[in-house]
């Protein structure tokens, strides 16, 4: 098994060795306008120039995180809240569902005209559209985990003197944390591509604006960088949250 | 004078079905009692009416002079699952009833350490479920059970899903708990063995719909041990009566 990692690892680097040096004669030997797919040492540059040099990138990256960080944070919350008065007031849930069911249909990235409309080209635009993918993510989640509750836990809960509060609390929130975490996972990838959208769509700052800004004066290996540089972040993020879901369900 | 009381009691489960048909069956205090039938006979039917789970149709019940109600403080119930929560450690699964009854917090966990010694489990405090074994998890909501100072136990078949080792270790577990504190017991399960060892009597049930077809007092000697009563002959005698009572309530029910 061991054995099979350190080859499956090999072949993983020698393939991606192997992918960027043909890239790399590809643009250099023009068999593709590098134009079109830039350069493979070219992007290093810039990424090497925007990271230490101006530190360009950090600034962006700030304005993208921070977005990200509020829209997330504002979306879940909201999110978890709903999915937790549907569960103890079915009433509500039914009152909402057809809006709810109606907004989430909708192609978000539809919105962000109306967005800029109503928060301007700062910050605000680009929160509202990372919230309105995140919280119908959180919500469903926060939704399906409280309602998969075991029944036994709660007869045996009631059995045991628990008030309905103390049953809310203790039992069904606790065993739908792991269902809300996978939402929670899902819900801030999915902030980070709405403030990106709505950055890309219009703005003042941020990596979305940024690649708009390098593609349209035709920087190929800006935008490659810059691409890179957000794959890296993504899965950052994704890592950081699979840390903290490992140590808080630890009991998994 | 009892303290579970069932009086003619007949329940009838939504769409007709007739599930119990005047059901009587009397716990005095301190008493083990199991209640042994056919699958499908009522018999968690009736546990659960006198836990207060199910509310009673027609008939009466008293549970230490007062009508049954989920989640009293005089008694506790233990299911066939070990319902341990996975997100807490055994000793705080056990702490889990003085919790909900407002216990004290030092209180509650000096008396979840001493029945997890008394299960045989100390040392796996701060264990998480998971890492326990399916006879180990079920010693723990032993402890849970027992750690509560509720003097009626209500137990459906709380052994129903061990293996037949594992089983006859937790049955000695219980009746050393059990001797030690002379709780009020109903006790659910469909293994005639287990229902001869640990009680001082059996009620026998028929097939549904379930009518109380026996009442057999259980004459051994205490302290019993589960490994001794193999080898003794009037708890065979016993036996036998007990499936003499069970094989014609399946014959009635053309279960055999």
């Amino acid at each position: 098994m061991k054995r099979q990692g350190i080859i499956i690892g090999v072949l993983q680097v020698v393939t991606l060795v192997a992918f960027f040096m043909l890239w790399e004669w590809a643009a250099v030997a023009r068999a593709v306008d590098p134009i079109f797919i830039g350069q493979p040492t070219r992007i290093f540059d810039f990424l090497y120039e925007s990271i230490f040099v101006t530190g360009s990138l950090f600034k962006d990256t700030a304005w993208t995180l921070g977005e990200t960080a509020v829209a997330f944070v504002l979306g879940s919350a909201t999110g978890i809240a709903f999915g937790l008065l549907f569960v103890v007031w079915p009433p509500v849930e039914r009152f909402f569902n057809p809006l709810f069911a109606g907004l989430n249909a909708l192609p978000r990235i539809a919105l962000a005209p109306l967005f800029l409309l109503w928060f301007g080209l700062g910050a605000p635009s680009k929160i509202a559209l990372g919230f309105s993918l995140t919280f119908f993510i959180v919500l469903s989640s926060t939704v399906a985990g409280a309602r998969s509750v075991d029944p036994d836990w709660l007869i045996l809960s009631r059995m045991l003197g628990a008030s309905r509060a103390a049953m809310f609390w203790k039992v069904t929130l606790v065993s739908a944390v792991p269902t809300i975490f996978s939402g929670l996972r899902l819900g801030l990838i999915y902030a980070l591509l709405g403030v990106i959208g709505g950055e890309i769509i219009a703005g003042r700052h941020g990596l979305g604006q940024q690649l708009t800004y390098l593609a349209g004066t035709f920087n190929t290996n800006g935008v490659f960088a810059v691409l890179f540089f957000l794959s890296i972040l993504g899965v950052t993020l994704t890592w950081v949250m699979g840390g903290i879901e490992n140590y808080l369900l630890r009991w998994r | 004078m009892s303290t579970i009381t069932v009086r003619n009691v007949t329940h009838v489960f939504p769409g007709g079905v007739l599930a119990v048909s005047d059901a009587t069956i009397e716990i005095r205090a301190g008493e083990f009692v199991s209640i042994v039938g056919p699958s499908g006979c009522g018999k968690t039917t009736v546990l659960n009416l006198v836990a207060g789970l199910v509310d009673l149709q027609q008939g009466k019940i008293d549970v230490a002079g007062k009508p049954p109600r989920a989640g009293r403080g005089d008694v506790a119930y233990m299911l066939a699952r070990d319902c341990l929560f996975p997100w807490r450690t055994a000793l705080a699964n056990v702490m889990l009833g003085g919790e909900y009854r407002g216990v004290p917090k030092s209180d509650r966990e000096a008396r979840a350490r001493l029945f997890l010694n008394k299960v045989g489990l100390s040392g796996f405090e701060h264990s998480y479920p998971k890492a326990l074994s399916h006879g180990m998890r079920q010693r723990v909501a032993l402890a849970r059970t027992f750690s509560l100072h509720s003097p009626v136990l209500l137990m459906d078949e709380p052994f129903g899903a061990l293996d037949a080792q594992t089983k006859l270790q937790l049955e000695d577990v219980l009746l050393d708990l059990w001797t030690a504190e002379q709780r009020t017991v109903a006790f659910i399960t469909h293994d005639l063995n287990e229902a001869v060892t640990l009680s001082d009597r059996v009620i026998v049930m028929s097939a549904r719909p379930g009518r109380i077809l026996a009442d057999i007092p259980i004459d051994l000697p205490r302290p019993r041990s589960v490994r001794a009563l193999q080898k003794d002959a009037r708890y065979h005698e016993i036996y036998a009566e007990v499936w003499s009572w069970l094989e014609q309530s399946l014959l009635q029910a053309h279960m055999i």
